[in-house]
């Protein structure tokens, strides 16, 4: 039988011991906090524009997680004319459209009359270097 | 009729380093795409698109050049960080419709399925395919049948439906599927099994299941009859969940162009020796016997062809880089003459046990061999943290002029911090 010692944080050492060792715990690992589901999740860099209005920025990496569904004003990767792209998600009554901060009414995209586009994966943070 | 109670699902990714690469670039969607193997030298991943135009499988790029350029077919190399990472993550999403599992290469695994109900069967199999469909994007094909063989058959034939899953336990098709299946296509028929049993009549997977066993077993081997078993559905191949360690390591490339001089060679040995050590380290083992070859194109005329090869045999067991490289470099010297425009080199390690490094011989330095080991340790840890290669020896080259080509790459990799996929804004 294997016999398991005690695993002492501190050196057992003659002087008084740190009185912190009983609250230490390990570093925090953001992976556990970013990242809820792993085979899932994806780390997409960000190339060209920004939306300002969501809080993402060019050279900005997004987290992205494929496994979810978009909610209403879920902010989503899609592939959209052979490309994949940023968008917003909108739920309107029976219907789901795509916008952008652009105020061009046809960069509005209708979902429901456009089968062939899938969302790729919806945005969960964005990584922004300051 | 059903003989057991076994169930086991074969999940197969659909041209799987073709959709590894579609995945992040939805412009080669629906049209025909092929991934080349190293050296950009035969075709080891077709899109439906492309089997459709003619492409074959393991065909030589050059002969299918002119279907490429006529047909706009997109052409990659290899890019196996990416390739690696999404297979870890379709193998990860398996697992849970299965603790018991046995990864049997980057792109297929077993499930063992025998808790789910056979009425439930299909309509599971359906859901392990949605979920890796929207978690990895990868499309797959899935087999259930009572054996692994027949798990086999069944996603052979689940990979030519558009619903991508069959069901054999509740089929009563099942032979009529099993005549549609060639005997070469069968799982652990080989070259030389598929000439014997077509020259005796057995063409098909149906054909080898109704042969008499006794004659199956006179006339092949053990494995043989083994296969021919598993078609009735008696289970003779267990699942294994757990990796078997590997026994030995090759790791050998064809030149990016041919070539000529010894301190290349070297480099190339000396880099390959790296990356071996690198993984029996990984796994915990220790070499005895290091073999070096090199050979020129074996389409060489006359007396331009040369290929040799020499064994060398370790005084200890060691997985230090240092030491099988200074050894493989003896060994490539014997071997090596001038003159020769050799196409290839490689190393194998063989006779690789679980490491009991500590053990010492006779001749060992001791003091050596503990900073040694520290030191193999370092590089690891610094390749890990850093990428690969960041930590190399300056024997195996900075340039590598002699590396593979590698002209296609997409530069795309999942677990790279600075080879992330990009996306756009509109």
């Amino acid at each position: 039988m294997k016999l398991l010692l005690p695993f002492h944080l501190q050196k057992v050492g003659s002087g008084f011991p740190s009185p912190a060792t009983d609250y230490i715990e390990d570093d925090i690992d953001l992976n556990v906090h970013l990242i809820k589901n792993i085979p899932s999740t994806f780390l997409i860099r960000v190339q060209g524009k920004s939306m300002n209005k969501v809080g993402i920025h060019n050279d900005d990496i997004l987290v992205v997680d494929r496994s979810l569904n978009p909610k209403n004003c879920s902010t989503v990767v899609v592939s959209v004319n052979e490309e994949l792209i940023v968008k917003t998600f909108i739920k309107e009554k029976n219907q789901s459209f795509l916008t952008s901060e652009s105020k061009e009414i046809k960069d509005k995209i209708n979902l429901t009359e456009n089968p062939e586009i899938v969302i790729w994966g919806v945005v969960t943070y964005v990584i922004h270097a300051l | 009729m059903l003989y057991n109670n076994n169930k086991i699902a074969l999940v197969d990714c659909n041209s799987f380093y073709v959709s590894c690469e579609r995945l992040f670039n939805p412009s080669i969607n629906k049209k025909p795409v092929v991934v080349l193997s190293s050296n950009d030298g035969c075709v080891i991943s077709r899109s439906t698109e492309a089997k459709t135009l003619g492409i074959k499988m393991s065909e030589p790029y050059f002969k299918v050049k002119k279907i490429v350029k006529e047909n706009d077919v997109r052409i990659f190399s290899t890019n196996f960080a990416l390739y690696g990472d999404i297979s870890r993550r379709v193998m990860k999403t398996l697992r849970q419709f299965s603790p018991q599992m046995e990864i049997y290469s980057i792109d297929e695994a077993f499930l063992n399925l025998s808790s789910v109900k056979n009425e439930n069967l299909l309509e599971h199999a359906y859901k392990i395919r949605k979920t890796i469909l929207k978690w990895t994007g990868i499309p797959t094909s899935i087999g259930v049948a009572s054996t692994k063989t027949l798990s086999k058959a069944a996603n052979y034939i689940a990979k030519k439906e558009k619903s991508g899953v069959i069901d054999l336990i509740n089929s009563k098709k099942t032979d009529e599927l099993l005549s549609e299946i060639k005997i070469n296509d069968v799982w652990g028929v080989g070259k030389q099994l598929t000439k014997f049993y077509i020259k005796n009549g057995i063409n098909t997977a149906y054909d080898l299941k109704k042969t008499h066993n006794g004659w199956v077993k006179k006339n092949t081997n053990v494995f043989g009859s083994r296969t021919a078993m598993e078609l009735r559905g008696f289970p003779c191949i267990s699942l294994e969940p757990q990796e078997e360690k590997r026994k030995n390591c090759c790791v050998s490339r064809s030149f990016g162009r041919k070539v000529t001089k010894l301190e290349e060679l070297s480099e190339a040995v000396t880099t390959h020796c790296l990356n071996a050590a690198e993984k029996i380290r990984l796994n915990k083992q220790t070499v005895k016997k290091i073999t070096v070859f090199i050979r020129t194109s074996p389409f060489q005329i006359g007396n331009n062809y040369y290929a040799n090869s020499k064994d060398v045999d370790l005084p200890i067991r060691t997985n230090d880089s240092i030491m099988l490289i200074k050894q493989a470099l003896i060994a490539l010297k014997s071997i090596y003459k001038k003159g020769y425009r050799y196409q290839k080199t490689g190393i194998i390690f063989s006779n690789l046990k679980d490491s009991d490094i500590y053990k010492k011989n006779l001749f060992s330095e001791i003091n050596n061999d503990e900073k040694r080991i520290k030191l193999m340790q370092a590089i690891d840890h610094t390749n890990t943290r850093y990428g690969r290669n960041s930590l190399s020896i300056a024997q195996a080259g900075l340039k590598k002029k002699w590396n593979v080509k590698k002209q296609h790459a997409s530069k795309i990799d999942t677990s790279c911090f600075n080879f992330l996929p990009t996306v756009k804004i509109a």
